[in-house]
């Protein structure tokens, strides 16, 4: 006997919910040209979120997003370099409800997701740029051999984050600066009047807006190093100039990231100066004594290396500390009447409240 | 820093979470007629009532539970509590402050050293989570003792639970 289930199919049918999600995913990978190994892991993840109690009854918005979410996961597992970005763009959604939802997939389908790798994440993202083949709207001195921009590009990026601007922030603004300033430092006479939105539009990717920021960091960063190379110092360099260099701070970044930001030479400096009470040595105190008043002012002085938001905090409200009556609180003392009165309307008040409806 | 060095840290608590419950249906519009520093939030059920000593509000609803927030310590949290059941007490409702628990607490530390969040998630799996394309901190979950930090490059770990 066969049961009418089994003879019609039934049972191996799945619902419309999930071959349009499967259908989703299949056209994801197509587009972003994934291995096929990518789809059949990407499709088991989304039959098995669609499975489970938490994703059964969520929006139908939600579930359009679970496809590039379950994408997204299989790509990270792969270490194939692919941001939220690229996703929310692809599905027309915004980056909070992805990410709502990406974290839930991965609590409650236990997957693990490693960290976007950010070499991977320069190749890709430089990639899609349309400057190393020459045509009508990109100017002749603009073409750049992709080999030496990625290369170049990788350093200032590993320079970056030795130099803690990439930890805790969003990784394609720093790629982005960092491929900007590989580009013009690679044929700095045809290239520095160029300005990084010029170059966002020729290269035909789009300007995220910290990228601005990153870059004078960087250009920070890169001055502190320029003040200690010899053959630097006759030169008044800024942030123009020092790009030009730029191939030589990075051959002999490590030393000069070690003296550029040493904070015990500084101190012996201030020691010594203090000591001697000659013009000269005053003169040097007063020069070097700019960063003994806080973490360092980088513009010209030396201090220790931080994360920027050290160097500049922002000002912080904090509660004040428990004074001592406020710390002997139990929670069991008694409560008088008269402090509780006084959240409380009088008679009069409750009238004119009413007659004014303002509660309603 | 040494791991012989023995480096006081201050851990700041910035925020206690509980809720109680009174027993008896409250009713809405007469907290909102008769009580001072109250917003009635018609649409969604619920009345807020900020008391000034603890610096307190109550997320107050009809059916008699009540959460309070802001509170610096869990003792303060619970005589905020108190004073505000006393509040609905003299507002003519039948209250019996019961079911007290501290759901949540918020402390905030600041360690003397930055951290470098990419090694330490890669050293710390799966505890630790870091998505800098959504949030510039780790998030490290104990499971044990069902607690969260965030922790910032900064040296900044905020811990929730």
């Amino acid at each position: 006997e066969v049961a009418y289930s089994q003879s019609t199919g039934q049972k191996e049918q799945l619902s419309r919910c999930v071959l349009r999600g499967i259908r989703r995913v299949q056209d994801l990978c197509k587009v972003l040209r994934l291995p096929s190994v990518f789809e059949g892991t990407a499709v088991s993840y989304l039959q098995r979120a669609l499975q489970h109690p938490s994703f059964r009854l969520v929006s139908v918005e939600k579930k359009e997003l679970l496809g590039g979410c379950c994408v997204l996961a299989t790509c990270r597992q792969h270490n194939w370099p692919l941001t939220m970005g690229t996703i929310c763009s692809l599905l027309y959604a915004k980056q909070e409800l992805v990410a709502s939802v990406l974290l839930s997939v991965q609590k409650e389908l236990g997957i693990s997701m490693p960290a976007l790798g950010l070499a991977d994440l320069v190749k890709t993202h430089l990639n899609g740029f349309q400057l190393f083949r020459h045509a009508e709207d990109i100017p002749a001195p603009f073409v750049e051999d992709e080999e030496k921009l990625l290369a170049r590009t990788m350093q200032v990026v590993e320079l970056a984050s030795e130099t803690w601007l990439v930890t805790g922030r969003h990784p394609v603004p720093v790629v982005t600066a960092a491929a900007f300033l590989a580009w013009q430092s690679l044929q700095p006479a045809a290239r520095l009047a160029c300005t990084l939105a010029r170059f966002c539009k020729v290269a035909g990717i789009d300007l995220p807006p910290p990228a601005h920021l990153r870059l004078k960091e960087l250009h920070e960063i890169l001055l502190r190093m320029a003040s200690q190379l010899a053959w630097l110092r006759v030169f008044k360099l800024d942030k123009k100039t020092v790009v030009k260099h730029i191939g030589d701070l990075l051959q002999h970044r490590i030393f000069l990231l070690k003296n550029a930001f040493c904070v015990e030479d500084v101190e012996e400096q201030q020691g010594a100066a203090q000591g001697e009470a000659s013009p000269a040595a005053a003169g040097a105190a007063q020069e070097e004594g700019q960063p003994s008043k806080g973490k360092g002012d980088p513009e010209g002085s030396r201090g220790p290396l931080l994360p920027p938001c050290l160097l500049r905090p922002r000002k912080r409200l904090r509660t004040a500390a428990l004074s001592a009556s406020e710390a002997a609180i139990t929670g069991d003392e008694p409560i008088s009447d008269s402090e509780i009165e006084q959240y409380l309307r009088g008679p009069e008040e409750v009238r004119a409240f009413r007659r004014a409806k303002a509660w309603q | 820093m040494d791991a012989d060095s023995d480096v006081a840290l201050d851990i700041l608590i910035t925020n206690v979470v509980c809720v109680f419950r009174t027993r008896c249906h409250l009713n809405l519009r007469k907290i909102a007629l008769e009580g001072a520093n109250v917003i009635y939030k018609r649409d969604v059920g619920k009345v807020l009532m900020k008391l000034r000593k603890p610096r307190i509000t109550a997320t107050i609803w009809s059916s008699g539970k009540v959460i309070c927030t802001g509170a610096t310590s869990e003792e303060e949290a619970k005589f905020g509590a108190r004073r505000l059941a006393r509040c609905l007490q003299k507002l003519g409702f039948q209250v019996i402050f019961t079911d007290f628990k501290v759901v949540n607490v918020l402390a905030v530390c600041n360690m003397p050293f930055e951290i470098r969040l990419p090694e330490f998630t890669k050293n710390n799996r799966p505890h630790a989570s870091y998505e800098p394309e959504l949030h510039p901190a780790v998030c490290y979950r104990i499971k044990t003792l069902r607690a969260t930090l965030q922790i910032f490059s900064t040296g900044s770990i905020t811990v929730t639970g």
